[in-house]
C-alpha cells in the first residue's frame, strides 16, 4: 500500500495552520528585525536594534508588563474567588436554581466594550450615579482620573465582565464530581466545611488549574476595557502591555518595534505561564513525591 | 454493632416499583450477599439501609430503633462503593483517623484504633504514604478501614466493591473481608452480580430479582434446592437443567413420555405447568439405558473441555441441556443416556418449587 495520498488529507489543515499560526509568527520575528515605520516602512534589516532599544532604553514597557501582571493575577484571583462561591451557592438545590443560574452568566452574554462604555458612565466622575451616591455622604472619588483608583476601576469592571465565565466552568466541574466521594464523607461523618476543604477542594483541584489558566491566558490580553475606560490613564497608570504595544504599532506606525515588543511578550508569557501553572499544581495538588 | 430490621419496606421511583413490599432480618455479625442481575433492586435495598433513599412505605429498625427519618450522617453505617473513596489530600493514616476525627474522639483513642485496623488490613507500611499514590485495592482497603475504625458501626454495607480490582486481588479481598467479618464481628452486606464473588463470600445469599426478594440461603441451599427457576438459572454455572413435565403419579413425572421418580408429592398439582430442574453436576453419562436412577436418552451435540471437567452440551427430550462429566471420560458423539437420581430432582409448579415434605 501507498499512503502518499494522505498528504493530500493533511493539505487544507496544514495550510490554514501556515496561514493563520506559522507565517504570522515568523513574519513578527522577521519583522522585528527591520526598522518599518511611517517614514520608511518595508522589511529592511537593522540586526536587534529594537530587541536593544527594548531592553535598555523603554522602562515603559516593563512598566506595562509589571502593570499586566497586577490585573491580571488580581482580577483573576478575585474571579475565582467570587465564581466558586456563586457556583457553591447555585449547585445543590436551591429556590430558583435555574433562574440564578441564569443570571450569574448575563454579564458574560453582554459585549464587553459596550458595558465598558456603560460602566465609564456609571463611574463619570461629576455626572456618574456612583458619585451622586456617594456624594451624599460628602465624597466623590475620583474613578477614572486618579492613578490609584483607576486601577481599582478598571478592576471592578473585569472582574464584573468574567466572574461568569469562571462561575459556569466551575458550576461544570462540581456537576460533574462523583455523589459516592460526598456521601461517603457524610457517613464518615463531615460537616460542611471538612467536606469542603477535604471533598469538594481537592476533587476540583484539576477543574480549578484549568479554569484560572484560561482566565489568565485571556485576562493578559485586556485591552478593550482599558481602551474604553481609561485609554491607559491618567499617565501611563493603568496602560498593559497590549495597549501599550497597540500605540506603539496601530498610532504611531514603529511596526518593526512593535513586532519586537509583540515577540518578548510571547515569550515572557509562555515562560511565566509555564512557572504559574507550576506553581497552581503545587498549590492545589501538592508535591509530587 | 447491630440487628438489623426491614418492616414492610417498598420503594418507588416515580411510578416504577423497583422494590416490592417486603420483610427482612439481617442478623448481628452476619456475613450476607445480595445477589441478582442489573436492575434487580439490590443497590436500592442498600440505599435504603444507608439512607441515601427514603423507602417510600415501610420501616428500618437498628436493634429495635426505628431510624428510617435519620440521615445517612446520623445512621451508624459504614459504605464501600464500587469505586474507591478515598481523601486523596490525605496520608493514609488521616484517612483512616477521619471518621473518628470528626466524631472528635480523644487523639491516644484514634491512634490505637487507627494502628489496629491498619494492622488488619496490612496497610501498616503505608500508613505515612498519601492515599492518592495508592493503587485501586490498597485504596479499596482503605474505604472499608474507615468503616472498621468505629466501634458504632451497625454493618458495613458494600455495593460491588471489588468491580474495578484486578482478578487475584479480588480472592485476597475476598478472603481478607472473611476474616475481617470473623474477627470484628461486623454485619457485612455486600452487593453484587456475580454469583461467584457471592458463593464464596457470604453465609446467606439473598436472590433477587425484578424488585422481588426469591430467595435467601446458604450457598448450599441456593445450589441444591433454587426456590425458583429463576434461581436454578442464575446461581450455579452452567445453569440447571429445566424440562417441561407432567404428573404420572404421586411421586412420579412424565417427561416427554418417559417416567421419572421425584421426591416430592405431586397429588394436588397435575393443574399446574410443571417443570422438572436437574443441575449439570447431577447428571452422569452412559451408553446404555441400564440404571436404577432416572434415565433419559440424550444426543451429544458439542463437548466444552475446561480443564477440570468436561461439559457436555447435547439434547434431551428436546431442551438443550448441559451435563459436566469427568474430563478422563470418553464421550461418545451421538447418542448417549443421561442418569440422575430422584433425590437431585427439583419440581417446580409455576416455576416455584415443590417442596420435599
Amino acid at each position: 500500500m501507498r499512503y502518499g495520498h494522505k498528504y493530500v488529507f493533511l493539505l487544507p489543515g496544514l495550510l490554514v495552520l501556515i496561514a493563520i499560526l506559522i507565517f504570522p509568527v515568523i513574519f513578527t520575528v522577521r519583522l522585528s528585525l527591520s526598522g518599518w515605520n511611517s517614514y520608511n516602512p518595508g522589511l529592511d534589516f537593522v540586526g536587534i536594534k529594537n530587541y536593544v532599544r527594548l531592553f535598555t532604553s523603554d522602562p515603559r514597557f516593563w512598566e506595562a508588563f509589571s502593570r499586566l501582571a497586577f490585573f491580571s493575577l488580581t482580577t483573576v484571583f478575585l474571579q475565582y474567588i467570587l465564581g466558586f462561591g456563586l457556583a457553591l451557592l447555585v449547585w445543590r438545590d436551591v429556590l430558583f436554581k435555574r433562574f440564578f443560574r441564569v443570571l450569574f452568566l448575563i454579564p458574560m452574554m453582554t459585549t464587553p466594550v459596550i458595558m465598558t462604555v456603560i460602566w465609564k458612565t456609571v463611574f463619570h466622575e461629576s455626572l456618574g450615579p456612583v458619585n451622586d451616591f456617594l456624594s451624599m455622604f460628602g465624597l466623590t472619588p475620583l474613578w477614572l482620573s486618579d492613578p490609584m483608583l483607576s486601577k481599582v476601576t478598571v478592576i471592578i469592571v473585569e472582574v464584573w465582565q468574567w466572574t461568569p465565565f469562571m462561575f459556569l466552568l466551575l458550576l461544570a466541574g462540581l456537576l460533574s464530581l462523583p455523589k459516592e466521594a460526598f456521601l461517603a464523607a457524610s457517613i464518615d461523618g463531615a460537616g460542611p466545611l471538612r467536606k469542603f476543604i477535604y471533598v469538594t477542594f481537592p476533587l476540583m483541584a484539576p477543574i480549578s488549574i484549568g479554569a484560572i489558566i484560561i482566565r489568565l491566558i485571556e485576562a493578559s490580553k485586556i485591552m478593550d476595557t482599558i481602551y474604553v475606560l481609561t485609554s491607559g490613564g491618567p499617565g501611563t497608570s493603568t496602560e498593559t502591555t497590549s495597549f501599550y504595544i497597540f500605540i506603539k504599532g496601530l498610532r504611531e506606525f514603529q511596526m518593526g518595534y512593535s513586532a519586537a515588543m509583540s515577540f518578548t511578550y510571547l515569550i515572557v508569557m509562555i515562560l511565566s505561564l509555564t512557572v504559574i501553572v507550576n506553581i497552581l499544581i503545587r498549590v492545589f495538588i501538592g508535591r509530587n513525591d | 454493632m447491630a440487628r438489623i430490621d426491614l418492616e414492610g419496606v417498598q420503594h418507588s421511583y416515580g411510578n416504577v416499583e423497583a422494590l416490592e413490599k417486603f420483610d427482612l432480618t439481617w442478623n448481628d455479625g452476619g456475613r450476607y450477599a445480595i445477589l441478582g442481575p442489573s436492575g434487580c433492586g439490590k443497590t436500592t435495598m442498600l440505599n435504603i439501609m444507608s439512607g441515601i433513599i427514603k423507602p417510600t412505605q415501610g420501616r428500618i429498625l437498628f436493634d429495635g430503633n426505628d431510624i428510617t427519618n435519620l440521615q445517612t450522617a446520623d445512621r451508624n453505617i459504614a459504605q464501600v462503593f464500587q469505586f474507591p473513596v478515598i481523601y486523596g489530600t490525605m496520608r493514609v493514616w488521616d484517612n483512616l483517623a477521619f471518621p473518628l476525627v470528626c466524631r472528635n474522639v480523644p487523639s491516644d483513642q484514634i491512634k490505637t484504633k487507627v494502628e489496629e485496623v491498619a494492622n488488619t488490613l496490612s496497610l501498616t507500611h503505608l500508613l505515612d504514604r498519601k492515599a492518592n499514590k495508592l493503587t485501586a485495592d490498597q485504596k479499596q482497603l482503605i474505604s472499608l478501614g474507615r468503616g472498621l475504625v468505629r466501634d458504632d458501626v451497625a454493618a458495613v454495607l458494600m455495593d460491588e466493591p471489588l468491580t474495578v480490582i484486578d482478578p487475584d486481588l479480588k480472592f485476597r479481598l475476598r478472603r481478607k473481608l472473611k476474616e475481617i467479618n470473623e474477627q470484628y464481628r461486623t454485619t457485612l452486606i455486600y452487593v453484587t452480580h456475580d454469583q461467584n464473588e457471592a458463593m464464596t463470600f457470604a453465609e446467606q445469599i439473598m436472590v433477587m430479582d425484578k424488585g422481588r426478594i426469591v430467595q435467601m440461603g446458604t450457598p448450599g441451599e441456593l445450589f441444591d434446592r433454587p426456590s425458583t427457576t429463576f434461581v436454578g438459572y442464575f446461581i450455579g454455572a452452567p445453569a440447571m437443567n429445566v424440562f417441561p413435565a407432567t404428573v404420572k403419579q404421586d411421586h412420579q413425572l412424565d417427561v416427554a413420555g418417559t417416567a421419572i421418580d421425584v421426591e416430592p408429592n405431586l397429588q394436588g398439582a397435575a393443574s399446574e405447568t410443571l417443570k422438572l430442574g436437574i443441575r449439570a453436576e447431577h447428571i452422569s453419562l452412559q451408553d446404555d439405558p441400564k440404571s436404577n436412577d432416572n434415565c433419559l436418552p440424550f444426543h451429544v451435540d458439542r463437548i466444552d473441555d475446561f480443564g477440570n471437567y468436561k461439559l457436555v452440551v447435547g439434547k434431551a427430550s428436546g431442551q438443550i441441556t448441559k451435563v459436566k462429566v469427568d474430563r478422563n471420560q470418553p464421550i461418545a458423539s451421538g447418542e448417549m443416556f443421561m442418569t440422575f437420581k430422584a433425590k437431585n430432582c427439583c419440581v417446580y409448579a409455576n416455576d416455584r418449587l415443590i417442596s420435599t415434605s
